[in-house]
Formats: structure tokens, C-alpha cells, sequence
């Protein structure tokens, strides 16, 4: 971070309504369609200020559990709570809560960068100064100077990433939700990206983020692992590294050098040892 | 700044329909699609449907060539009905004629006829219609008979063989005296104009957001789904209320019908109207996942709602279940408004059954497609 | 040079999406059916049973008669008997009837005295069809009564009198005019919808290079696309052409080999340039709206299929000469209703020869200008 006051200090002080409860928390959450379960019996809890990763292959149930959490989607059974609100019951008090990207560019390609700004202000009730101050932070942010009329289909896709995540958080939500964020961005974009998330986190928020870069899943602070719809392992990354590490010695050949596996290696090891991926 | 901030219903609704209203207007081919289409539309269903029977391509063959039958042939021909487009001896061009479809009309004056007349006996014209198109068949017809049975008339009573006296039908057309098909068709066009608009905005409008994945931005926010369906519908039913305008004032201006009725009143008509076709679009965005889907299930949607709507085709004539199918359908009871108010000067008094079954049409629409929307979302 | 095998590939595997391919199936097969119970059942113009309302200020014998004698005709019905006109003007504004018959008091009277006995004779000219085809067959009735009751039971030839003969369709059925041209209707959706659906979604997704890679030549990708679809075509005009006959008693008086025929010639045609669009435009959604207005559109409004060209404005006419389907229109009804064959519609299937060529000719071109770019 430079000199000047780094973007994520002016949304310090976010706080959940009832700061006791866990931002997120799952209880056999499952999603059936039909006869398929996408996301079968997955509990876990996140801390405030966590980056909690959620690491899976393509069709794990990563989307699916978003969605519930976000109110997308029903949950077929569990229980979950969002801000310490029931996500089935309580979804219109959530969504003043939370920000939510997904890995789908979803701004409006043929509004301007001022208008998309507008927009979500408007739906978020952000108006008046506030408004002024926020747009002022995303175009900072997001390094657009104060070009608001450019074409936001127009703008280079690391950009309009930064953009999405800035309307994301319009609001201050003390909980953020990420869908596969950086998919199809360069590796400096990410990189930036990630600074950015780390400063939210830095000061107080709740970051859930999906992923299936390995190396983004370093940044994480914990990391549950999905594959087939369940949850098949939860821990911080070199705690994932160790146990996995501790299981290879037990096997030799596995992992002649010394040093921890890598989380890719902890990751297909998991996976494999699960029965492969689902395919579709 | 602790604690979320709430907006209210008002401000939220107001940010989306100003976000549609720019990417309606931004993109220069959706602002053609809005405000040019509906004029060419008007313009060619206006011209183009049409159902006045007038020129018909006949076929002569007068073998009698005399100055009776000639001034027969003249008779038919003086009106603006007929329209010779052949004569010839040979009694095989009428048949050439039909087959080929160069004439719709063979009038056959046999050899003898004004003999025939001159005699006291009768002289017998061969008139041959080719029936395929059975609509200016029968028109053609009853013209055809109309004018050889007042040439009779006529005949008879210069040979006094008629008693003076005898019945004068003064038959007089209301509301369209000229029988101008024209006057009955152009106010309806506007009517299924307005409904395809409005329906494919609405559809299309809601499914491209699912599509491009902007829906689930806008439904993660604190955006109820009441408040989404009244921001993506408020614009069109704007827009649609505009286009209607536009193609009224075409239809007044460049087709000259005559408006009689309330403007107020077709106004009143056209926003329940709106509304009905509206909720038909969201159900359909409701069903359909890409907007390919949306514009096929829409025209299955459309064309048997054109087909039953009276639009094109009388609904006394249909068998007793098309008939009751009309009932359900919003188009007909519209279109009977439109039709009241532009030809016979209706009052809201005379249509009050429409009026009533457009409003809670709309009511009812509304209500269903806010409960598939919020299923849908949910 | 096509090849055998790879044409088969090609067509086999477009067979397969469509047959996958929900929506795509019901437009191919539901819509045919669709349509001709739609158009075949619901469009009649038959002109009968026109509600009218009695003002009889005459009350005789004879003014009975005369309304006997008028819904003897089957043409008109007699269903309110309002006391004045100002009563039959409200029953007409609301639409509870279509038309108002006014006896004058004395009318008796001057018929049988030999004087002119006016009757008046309301009708809804809103619909100006139904309007004109009731005037026409009401002076037909009202004249023969008139002059029955003068002649007082005397009989008199007429001087002239007319010997109408209706060909082709004697009972003037719609329906015999509807189903032929309907054919052209249901051809012209599915060349349009289809090729716009299934050529537009393998530029969509890409595959469309990856045919382009592959040996197949454009001829051959374009003839693979057809196949499938004039095989289509051809069911659906056997399917509506069948159902016509069972259904409707629609006759098929010309020769069926001929039908088909020139059916393949104009699907050809017009298969060509949906091809032609949607690769033009590359997107389904685009594809599919302009091959509704570029075809279908036009067939159901300036083929001459419902409406009579020769009563549209000369500008519009002159349209209609650029309209296949309005060729296609002339040559079904001349095979189904008039019997003739290609002695007679040669120029018809002429010019829809020049379409399909001209068709698959912006087909093909289209490809290569596409894919070889």
C-alpha cells in the first residue's frame, strides 16, 4: 500500500448487528436437484475478519452453497444464518448485509462506469454525500480515475472486476461474498485484486470467497475443501499442507523430499482419495 | 455508520427504471426497434390486410356483341368492382384466365342474347368465379349478381313488363359508410402492435438479464421482487403507452380514420391493456431461460391470440369453442374497445363488460406473474 | 466436391441436436398441427346468422312475410325487437347487434298500391367484409320479395338473368382456401425458425470453426444443414396435407408428385436464406427475428394467402412480386383447388427455381466469406 490512506481503511468499523454470532454459519446445509445432491450435509462456521476459501473442482457445489447463503437459492434441508439471520427466514435483513460478485461479470455492460455506480447506490438506498464519497472510493479503487462515462463494457476486464467488487461493497456490507472472482483475469490483476481483499479483511469484514487457483488459496486464512456436494476437509492452508504431509510419510515413495506438499497436491490427493471429481 | 442502511421501496424502484430507461435509449438499435418499428408495422399490416373486394381481373367473352350486351359488360365495369383484363371470342380464355389466376371473374354473354332479351324470353349471363379464395369469391359474386339482377330491373321496367312500384332498400352502413375495410382493420393493428411490443420488451428485458447474470446481482441486493417486477415493467408500460400514441397518430393522420370516441377512454383501455400483456411477459420470462426460448414460446403465445382475437377473422364464425376460447383471450375484449371507440364513438358505458374483464385481466395477470416471479427468484 | 460420407456425418449429426433440441421439436412437429387447427378451424369468413334487430312500425301480414323471408336465408336472425330506432341505434353502438331492419308505418300500403315502398336497412360497417357481403344478398332478398308481392302471384321472366358458377371451390369453404396456402405459411416458419436456431447456436458456440477445420467443404456443410430440414419440411406438408383431407375435405385435385416437388424447390429456397441470415448475423436471438420478418411475416401477409394482392396499393403489389411465398401460395392452390400442374405454373415454379439457386448460392457464399476470413 502507498502513502495515501489505503481504499479499505474508510470502510473500517463495519459491524455485524449482532457482533456475538459468527457472520456465517451452516448446519447440514444440502441442495437436491431432483435426484442430484449439489450440496449434501455441509456444516462449518466463519469467523469475523476471516478470508474463508472454499476450494472444490468445477461442479462441487461451491456455486450452490453461495447462492443459498446469499439468497439465491432455497436450501432443500439445514440450516444456515447469515449476520446471525436465518437464511431461509430472514433474506430481505441479509441482503442489506452483504456484497455479492460472482464469477459471471455482472455489471451492465452498456451503462457507464457512473451510471453502474448509480444503480447500486440507488437499490442499496446509498444517496447524498454518501453516495459522492463512495463513488469517489470505488473510481479510486478500482484506478479509473474520474472517468465516469466510459462504456463499462468497454474497460479492460481487470477493471471491471475492480469495478464489480467496488459496487459489491457500495454499501459497507460486513460481509462479502465472492464467487470465483478472478476467473479469466491476468495474474498482476489478481494480485491487486487480492491486496484489496486482504484490506477488507484487515479492517473487520468477512470475506467467503470461492476459488480454484491454488495459489489464491494461499492467501486464504482458512480453506474448506468441496468435492461431490460434501465438505471433505477444513483447515488453514498449512494445516491442510501438514496433515497431508503427515499422511504421505506414513506412505513411502510418496513424497521423497523433505518440505510440505504443495495445496495442489494436498487438493488432488483429497480429491482422488474421495473418488474423482464429478464430472458435469 | 454502524448498522445497514435502508433505503426505501420508492428509491429502489426509482434507480432501476432510470437504469432501464438508459439502456433502452443508450443502444441506437433498440430506440429504432421502440419508435420506427411500430410506424412500419402500422404502415404494411395497413395496407397490406386488407380485405375491400375492388378491381376484380375479369375476363370477357362476349359472343353476342350487340349493343345490349355491350351496354352490359359497361354496367359491370362502371363500378369500381370489376376490372376487364382480357376480352376475346374465344370461350377457352376464361377458363386459361381462372386456371392461370390472371382473372378472378369470367362474364360469358352468350351468342343470342340481346335477342333473347328483345324476345321476351331470358338471356342468360354465364358469370364463372374462381372460388379459391373464398373471401372476394363471394364478394365478387354478390356484387356481380347485383349489378346483372338492377340491369334486369332496369330492362324490365323500360319494357314495361314490370308493375311500377316495389320495394327501395336504402341501406345505409353505420360507423364505416364507405365500407372501407381499412377503418375496421388500422385501429386493431394498433392494438397487436402495442401487445407484441410490450410483450417482447418485458420477456426479453428480464431474460437477458438472466442470461448475462446481472439478475443475480440485483437479487442479492435489498431489491424485493415485487420492487424488480415494478422496475421492469413501469419503463415499457411507459413506452408501450408512447408507441401507442405514435401509431394512433399515424392511423388518424396518414390513414385518416376517424377517432369518434374518448381518447381518455382508450387510453384508460390501452394502460389495462398494457398491464395484461405485460404479466403474459413476465410469465413467459418466468418460463424461459435464454432469450431465444422466450421469443419462441412468445410466438406461440402470439399467434393464437392474433388468430382468436376477432383481429383478422369474425369471431361469430367460429365453432363454439374457439368462440368461448375468446373469452380468455385479453386481445379481443381490447380490440372491441379500440373497434367501439375509433368507429362507433362507444362511451365507457357501452363498454363497461370490456372494460371490467381488461382490469381484472391485468389484476390477475400481475398477481400471477408476481407469484411465479417470486417462485421463480426464490 | 461433396462426399458421401462426411454429407451423412454432418446431416446424422444435426438430426441428433435437433431431435435433442425440446423447442426445436415442437416447432418442427407440434406447430404444423397448431397451425392448421388454428387457421383451419377458427378462419371462417363464411358470411351467416347476422344478428339484426326489428323495428316493425308496419305490424301487416306482409312485413311478416318479408322477415320470414329473410331469415328463410339463413343469412340473417332476427334477435331483438326494440320499439323504436332510437332503441335499435343503442343496440348497434353496443355491438348486440350487427345490423337494424326498420318497416315504416304505410309500407303495405304503397307496396301493394304500387307506389315505392322505402325500407331501411341498418348495418355495422365496422366490419366492412361481413357489411358488404349482407348488403349484397339483403337487396338480392328484399328485391325478389318486392316483386312477388307486386306481380301478386303472377309470374315474370326476367329479362336477364344471372348463371353464376363458382370454380375451383364451389361451396366457397375458407378452409378449401386456407390449407393450401397454409403449406406455404408452415414452410416459411420452419425454413426460417429452424436454420435460424441450429446454424446461428454453431456460431454461438464456436463449433462452427471447428467444422471449418475439419476437410468438410462449404457445399457440403450447407447441404448438411438442409437435409435434415427439407426432410422436415416434406413431412410436415405430407402431415398438413393429410390432415387437410381427413379433416377439412380440403380436395387435392392436381398431382401430389408435382406438390412435392415444387415444395422442395421453394423449402430449398427458403432454407437457403435462413442459412444465409443466421450466418449473416451469427447470433440466435437476431437471427431468429429477422427470419420472422424477412419470411414469415410476408407469407401470411403478401402471399396472397388471406389477403387479395390485387386489392393492396400498387407499391405493395409491386412487393409482393419479391415475395416467394407468394408464388408458392399460387402453385399449392393451383394444385390442390384448380388441378393444374406445371403446363400452367411453370412460371410460378420458375421463379422459385432462381430463389432456391439464388439461396443456396448466399449460402455458400456467406460460408466461404465467413470461415475463410
Amino acid at each position: 500500500m502507498t502513502g495515501s490512506p489505503s481504499p479499505a481503511t474508510t470502510v473500517a468499523s463495519a459491524a455485524a448487528p449482532h457482533s456475538d454470532a459468527p457472520p456465517v454459519r451452516v448446519r447440514e446445509l444440502t441442495r437436491r436437484f431432483g435426484d442430484f445432491v449439489a450440496v449434501d450435509a455441509v456444516s462449518f462456521s466463519v469467523d469475523r475478519g476471516e478470508i474463508f476459501g472454499f476450494l472444490g473442482p468445477n461442479g462441487a457445489g461451491k456455486t450452490t452453497t453461495i447462492k443459498m447463503l446469499t439468497g439465491l437459492l432455497s436450501p432443500s434441508a439445514g440450516e444456515g444464518w447469515v449476520a446471525g439471520l436465518d437464511i431461509r427466514h430472514e433474506r430481505p435483513a441479509i441482503r442489506q448485509r452483504i456484497g455479492y460478485m460472482s464469477q459471471k461479470f455482472s455489471l451492465y455492460p452498456d451503462l457507464t462506469v457512473g451510471e453502474n455506480i448509480e444503480l447500486f447506490a440507488g437499490l442499496y438506498g446509498v444517496a447524498g454525500d454518501a453516495l459522492d464519497i463512495r463513488r469517489a472510493w470505488i473510481l479510486e479503487m478500482a484506478e479509473l480515475g474520474d472517468d465516469v462515462r466510459r462504456l463499462t463494457g468497454a474497460l479492460p476486464l481487470g477493471f471491471k472486476q475492480r469495478l464489480a467488487l467496488g459496487t459489491a461493497v457500495i454499501h459497507e456490507p460486513p460481509i462479502l461474498f465472492l464467487d470465483e472472482p478472478t476467473s479469466g483475469v491476468d495474474p498482476v490483476a489478481r494480485r491487486r485484486f487480492w491486496d484489496l481483499i486482504d484490506g477488507f479483511a484487515a479492517a473487520g469484514r468477512t470475506i467467503f470467497v470461492s476459488t480454484h487457483y491454488m495459489e489464491e488459496a494461499e492467501y486464504c486464512h482458512r480453506l474448506a475443501l468441496m468435492n461431490r456436494g460434501r465438505l471433505i476437509a477444513l483447515d488453514t492452508p498449512r494445516g491442510l499442507r501438514e496433515a497431508e504431509g503427515l499422511r504421505a510419510a506414513g506412505t513411502p515413495g510418496t513424497h521423497p523430499s523433505s518440505g510440505l506438499p504443495s495445496l495442489e497436491d494436498v487438493f488432488v490427493a483429497l480429491v482422488q482419495r474421495e473418488g474423482g471429481a464429478r464430472s458435469g | 455508520m454502524s448498522g445497514p442502511r435502508s433505503g426505501s421501496t420508492v428509491g429502489r424502484v426509482r434507480a432501476l427504471v432510470r437504469k432501464e430507461m438508459r439502456q433502452l435509449f443508450r443502444d441506437p438499435k433498440t430506440k429504432r426497434i421502440i419508435f420506427v418499428s411500430p410506424i412500419i408495422q402500422l404502415l404494411l399490416f395497413g395496407y397490406a390486410v386488407n380485405t375491400d373486394v375492388r378491381q376484380v381481373p375479369t375476363q370477357v367473352v362476349d359472343h353476342d356483341r350487340t349493343a345490349v350486351s355491350r351496354s352490359l359488360v359497361e354496367a359491370m365495369t362502371a363500378s369500381d368492382y370489376f376490372r376487364v383484363v382480357g376480352t376475346s371470342d374465344d370461350p377457352g380464355t376464361i377458363g386459361e384466365a381462372l386456371d392461370r389466376g390472371d382473372a378472378v371473374v369470367g362474364l360469358r354473354i352468350p351468342p343470342g342474347f340481346a335477342a333473347d332479351v328483345a324476345g321476351g324470353r331470358t338471356g342468360r349471363v354465364q358469370i364463372l368465379v374462381d372460388g379459391s379464395n373464398s373471401n372476394t369469391a363471394t364478394v365478387a359474386q354478390g356484387y356481380a349478381q347485383r349489378i346483372v339482377n338492377r340491369f334486369a330491373q332496369r330492362t324490365a321496367e323500360d319494357r314495361r313488363l314490370l308493375p311500377t312500384g316495389g320495394i327501395e332498400l336504402r341501406a345505409r352502413a353505420w360507423f364505416n359508410p364507405s365500407l372501407e375495410s381499412r377503418v375496421y382493420n388500422v385501429p386493431a393493428v394498433c392494438g397487436v402492435i402495442v401487445l407484441l411490443m410490450s410483450l417482447l420488451l418485458t420477456a426479453m428485458g428480464v431474460v437477458r438479464e438472466r442470461e448475462m447474470g446481472t439478475l443475480d446481482q440485483l437479487l442479492v441486493s435489498p431489491l424485493a421482487p415485487r420492487e424488480l417486477m415494478l422496475g421492469k415493467t413501469l419503463p415499457v408500460a411507459a413506452i408501450a403507452l408512447v408507441q401507442l400514441g405514435i401509431v394512433i397518430a399515424v392511423a388518424l393522420l396518414w390513414f385518416g380514420i376517424p377517432l369518434r370516441g374518448s381518447v381518455l377512454l382508450l387510453l384508460a383501455a390501452s394502460a389495462l391493456f398494457i398491464l395484461a400483456g405485460l404479466s403474459v411477459g413476465l410469465l413467459i420470462s418466468t418460463v424461459s431461460r435464454t432469450q431465444q426460448e422466450a421469443f419462441l414460446t412468445m410466438f406461440l403465445f402470439i399467434l393464437p391470440a392474433i388468430i382468436l382475437s376477432g383481429f383478422l377473422y369474425p369471431i361469430e364464425t367460429m365453432p363454439e369453442i374457439f368462440q368461448t376460447l375468446t373469452l380468455a383471450n385479453p386481445l379481443r375484449h381490447y380490440l372491441e374497445v379500440v373497434r367501439g371507440v375509433f368507429l362507433k364513438g362507444a362511451g365507457s358505458t357501452d363498454l363497461l363488460v370490456q372494460l371490467g374483464v381488461l382490469g381484472s385481466m391485468a389484476v390477475g395477470g400481475l398477481l400471477t406473474a408476481s407469484w411465479r416471479f417470486r417462485r421463480m427468484l426464490g | 466436391m461433396i462426399h458421401p460420407t462426411r454429407l451423412r456425418a454432418m446431416a446424422r449429426k444435426e438430426w441428433i441436436q435437433l431431435r435433442r433440441d425440446p423447442r426445436s421439436m415442437v416447432l418442427a412437429f407440434a406447430l404444423p398441427l397448431l397451425l392448421l387447427v388454428f387457421f383451419g378451424y377458427a378462419i371462417t369468413w363464411d358470411v351467416e346468422n347476422i344478428e339484426i334487430a326489428l323495428v316493425d312500425h308496419d305490424r301487416t301480414p306482409t312485413t311478416r312475410q318479408l322477415v320470414v323471408a329473410l331469415e328463410a336465408s339463413r343469412l340473417f336472425r332476427v334477435t331483438h325487437r326494440p320499439d323504436s330506432e332510437q332503441a335499435a341505434d343503442r343496440l348497434l353502438t353496443r355491438g348486440d347487434v350487427k345490423g337494424a331492419l326498420v318497416i315504416p308505418a304505410g309500407f303495405t300500403a304503397d307496396l301493394l298500391g304500387q307506389r315505392t315502398a322505402p325500407l331501411q336497412l341498418l348495418v355495422d360497417g365496422s366490419d366492412a367484409n361481413t357489411a358488404t357481403i349482407a348488403l349484397n344478398y339483403a337487396e338480392a332478398i328484399v328485391g325478389r320479395f318486392g316483386r312477388n308481392v307486386v306481380l301478386r302471384g303472377r309470374t315474370l321472366r326476367l329479362p336477364v338473368e344471372p348463371e353464376v358458377r363458382i370454380w375451383y371451390n364451389p361451396t366457397l369453404a375458407s378452409r378449401n382456401m386456407i390449407v393450401p396456402g397454409l403449406i406455404a405459411v408452415i414452410m416459411s416458419i420452419i425454413a426460417a425458425m429452424l436454420t435460424a436456431l441450429t446454424i446461428a447456436r454453431e456460431w454461438e458456440r464456436g463449433t462452427m470453426e471447428q467444422l471449418a477445420s475439419t476437410p468438410v467443404s462449404r457445399l457440403e456443410v450447407v447441404l448438411g444443414k438442409l437435409l435434415p430440414y427439407l426432410l422436415i419440411g416434406l413431412f410436415d406438408v405430407a402431415v398438413t396435407v393429410a390432415a387437410g383431407m381427413v379433416l377439412f375435405d380440403t380436395p387435392l385435385n392436381g398431382s401430389v408428385i408435382e406438390l412435392a416437388v415444387l415444395t422442395l424447390l421453394f423449402l430449398t429456397g427458403a432454407l437457403g436464406l435462413g442459412i444465409f441470415i443466421s450466418a449473416a448475423v451469427k447470433s440466435q436471438v437476431l437471427a431468429t427475428q429477422i427470419a420472422m420478418v424477412a419470411t414469415y411475416l410476408p407469407a401470411v401477409l403478401l402471399s396472397g394467402f388471406l389477403f387479395d394482392i390485387a386489392s393492396m396499393p400498387p407499391f405493395l403489389q409491386g412487393v409482393t412480386y419479391l415475395i416467394p411465398a407468394r408464388y408458392f401460395v399460387t402453385v399449392t392452390r393451383g394444385i390442390f383447388l384448380k388441378g393444374v400442374g406445371l403446363e400452367v405454373l411453370w412460371p410460378q415454379a420458375l421463379f422459385m427455381a432462381v430463389f432456391a439457386v439464388v439461396g443456396l448460392g448466399l449460402a455458400t457464399r456467406v460460408f466461404r466469406k465467413e470461415l475463410s476470413a
